[in-house]
């Protein structure tokens, strides 16, 4: 009877579901084959004839391998850097624009700010050669101005990270503070009412109100950040990384890339992103409990 | 109206500057494509206008057949790409937002893992490879042609629409796909405009595939070629325009400003569309609440 009247609504809804095919082929063939396609992880890719199995050998070159460790590492490194130097970018940007009442000059900052998120980052290391260029670029005409000596910034193993870092802010950090001052705009007006009657300036409204009551989106967005950790931003890396400062911003996507599709090396590069997928999971995985048990709140 | 306190002004001062931190190096760039060869040795970085003035540069870079072919291929696959794109995930939205079906809840748990799990660069690659794309503007128009975070962004103005205009459509008989087609998509038009706007922007941006899938450069995007100019610094293919200019002219030129000419030509659209992208991408980015 049951039975029966589940396979009325499978007919009665077939237009549906003919819908919908178009989707779940796509999703199958792009998403679900790749996915069973991460097992190569674990075989020997041959070109004809089927892969064979071999276990963990993959995986044992990769950690007895001093270039995978040293990509490991700088993957480590450029993404701690990104939380600590970028991250807070943002966030004080928001609290500033907040203190910029509606009108034209706000809406110029806006428009300028989230301008370089929408370019490529081929765009990006277009602008930013050009601006650290040794000959002319713009910031080395300041340098000049204070009696520095020009410096060559996209080959000095010194200060590439810091390119990254502070490249970075400036393609995302205007962008990124929409969703800071979206919150913002959700606090209760009364609470700033209160404070204004109580002779609050509005330092202390931003101290006392605004900012603890931006907490929680901070630590969500913190969370969600840390579950891309082992990213480190492939894009920007693969377009900026060269001969000189290779050995301090190859990260594992590039690595992966590298050996992967310009030397062939399907199963081991496969290992090695199976290997940042495990840990991004699982770096998801407990920054989601952790937040959990301190605030009460997840991220699902 | 506040008053012009220190702290107001140190404020507006602090974001002028940010703003210009951005706005200068473009500038210099604009400036760089659009002066004259023989002077550009004494533009300065900072530099927001041109010394003297000459259109050779972007002579030079529209009479170059690699770039306009490139420009065309990238206006190809991000138009064939955008409307393939819109139709499948709205069609896929209508059905999960405003229908209910037996499995409906698995289809969203599948999208859901979907999400959250990336393959990784090599399965990929070696899927494409296999299903014979490799060469083909299908690699990039096909690989991304729902993207599932958008799907649940669409579904939310989905929901929107009332349910009254649907029950009238439906009390006239009308089936599922003509309520999607006649009414859903034209009482949609902002949320399309919205995801249009984002998948455009993907496709336009996208270099890393067309990099790794298309060998024949003559099927380039503007990207890939604006990458091998600027970032591998590869002029070869660049500088095939002496017969439109003088044995002068092109000893003239200048490598910098032809690269800044390309990162402009990459930018236009952009501009041109950017009033309309900051009224409607902002909402979007804010109707999915994450950062993509």
């Amino acid at each position: 009877m049951k039975e029966k009247r589940l396979w009325f609504q499978i007919k009665r809804d077939w237009v549906l579901y003919a819908m919908l095919l178009p989707a779940l082929v796509y999703f199958s063939i792009f998403h679900v084959i790749p996915l069973i396609g991460m097992k190569l992880a674990f075989q020997d890719y041959r070109i004809i004839g089927d892969n064979v199995w071999v276990g963990l050998k993959h995986f044992n070159v990769l950690f007895s391998s001093p270039a995978f460790l040293d990509v490991l590492k700088n993957t480590i490194i450029i993404s701690s850097m990104k939380i600590i130097f970028f991250f807070p970018v943002p966030i004080i940007l928001s609290l500033i624009i907040n203190e910029v009442r509606n009108g034209p000059f706000r809406k110029y900052v806006q428009s300028v700010i989230y301008l370089p998120h929408f370019l490529s980052w081929v765009v990006i290391t277009g602008v930013w050669i050009s601006l650290l260029s040794p000959v002319d670029g713009g910031i080395n005409v300041i340098r000049n101005f204070f009696q520095l000596p020009s410096l060559d910034y996209m080959t000095s193993k010194d200060h590439i990270r810091w390119v990254l870092v502070i490249s970075e802010t400036w393609r995302s950090a205007g962008w990124d503070s929409i969703i800071y001052l979206a919150a913002i705009m959700k606090i209760s007006p009364g609470l700033y009412e209160a404070a204004k009657i109580d002779g609050a300036t509005s330092l202390q409204q931003m101290r006392y109100i605004t900012i603890p009551e931006l907490l929680s989106t901070v630590v969500t967005v913190f969370i969600l950040n840390l579950g891309f950790f082992m990213n480190a931003g492939f894009d920007q890396v693969f377009n900026m990384i060269n001969d000189s400062v290779i050995s301090v911003i190859d990260i594992l996507d590039t690595y992966v890339y590298r050996i992967g599709i310009l030397n062939g090396q399907y199963a081991y590069a496969t290992a090695a992103s199976l290997f940042k997928g495990v840990i991004g999971v699982i770096l998801i995985l407990s920054t989601h409990f952790i937040s959990k048990k301190v605030s009460g709140k997840g991220v699902w | 109206m506040k008053k012009l306190t220190w702290t107001t002004a140190i404020i507006y001062g602090i974001l002028f500057l940010v703003s210009l931190s951005i706005l200068i190096p473009i500038l210099n760039l604009l400036a760089m494509s659009f002066s004259d060869p023989l002077r550009v040795h004494e533009l300065k970085g900072l530099d927001i206008f041109p010394k003297g003035f000459s259109l050779i540069n972007y002579e030079v870079l529209f009479s170059n057949p690699l770039i306009v072919r490139s420009i065309f291929n990238s206006l190809f696959i991000t138009a064939a790409g955008t409307a393939l794109n819109l139709f499948l995930t709205a069609m896929a939205a209508y059905v999960l937002a405003r229908t209910n079906f037996v499995g409906k809840r698995l289809v969203i748990l599948f999208l859901i893992v979907i999400m959250v799990f990336e393959p990784g660069l090599i399965p990929e690659y070696l899927l494409v490879k296999d299903l014979g794309l490799l060469d083909s503007y299908l690699s990039l128009i096909l690989y991304k042609a729902i993207n599932v975070f958008y799907l649940f962004i669409l579904m939310r103005f989905f929901e929107d629409v009332p349910d009254s205009i649907l029950e009238a459509a439906r009390i006239d008989g009308a089936g599922h796909f003509k309520i999607f087609t006649k009414i859903m998509l034209p009482l949609s038009k902002p949320g399309l405009a919205t995801l249009g706007l984002f998948y455009a922007i993907y496709h336009w941006n996208e270099y890393f595939r067309a990099t790794i899938y298309l060998t024949d450069p003559n099927k380039w995007p503007l990207q890939v070629v604006l990458r091998q100019f600027v970032v591998e610094r590869d002029n070869t293919s660049l500088l095939g325009a002496q017969n439109v200019l003088s044995y002068e002219q092109v000893a003239a030129l200048d490598f910098g400003s032809l690269q800044a000419g390309t990162i402009i030509i990459s930018m236009v659209p952009l501009l041109v569309f950017y009033p309309i992208i900051l009224k409607y991408y902002a909402k979007g980015a804010l109707e999915g609440g994450v950062k993509d």
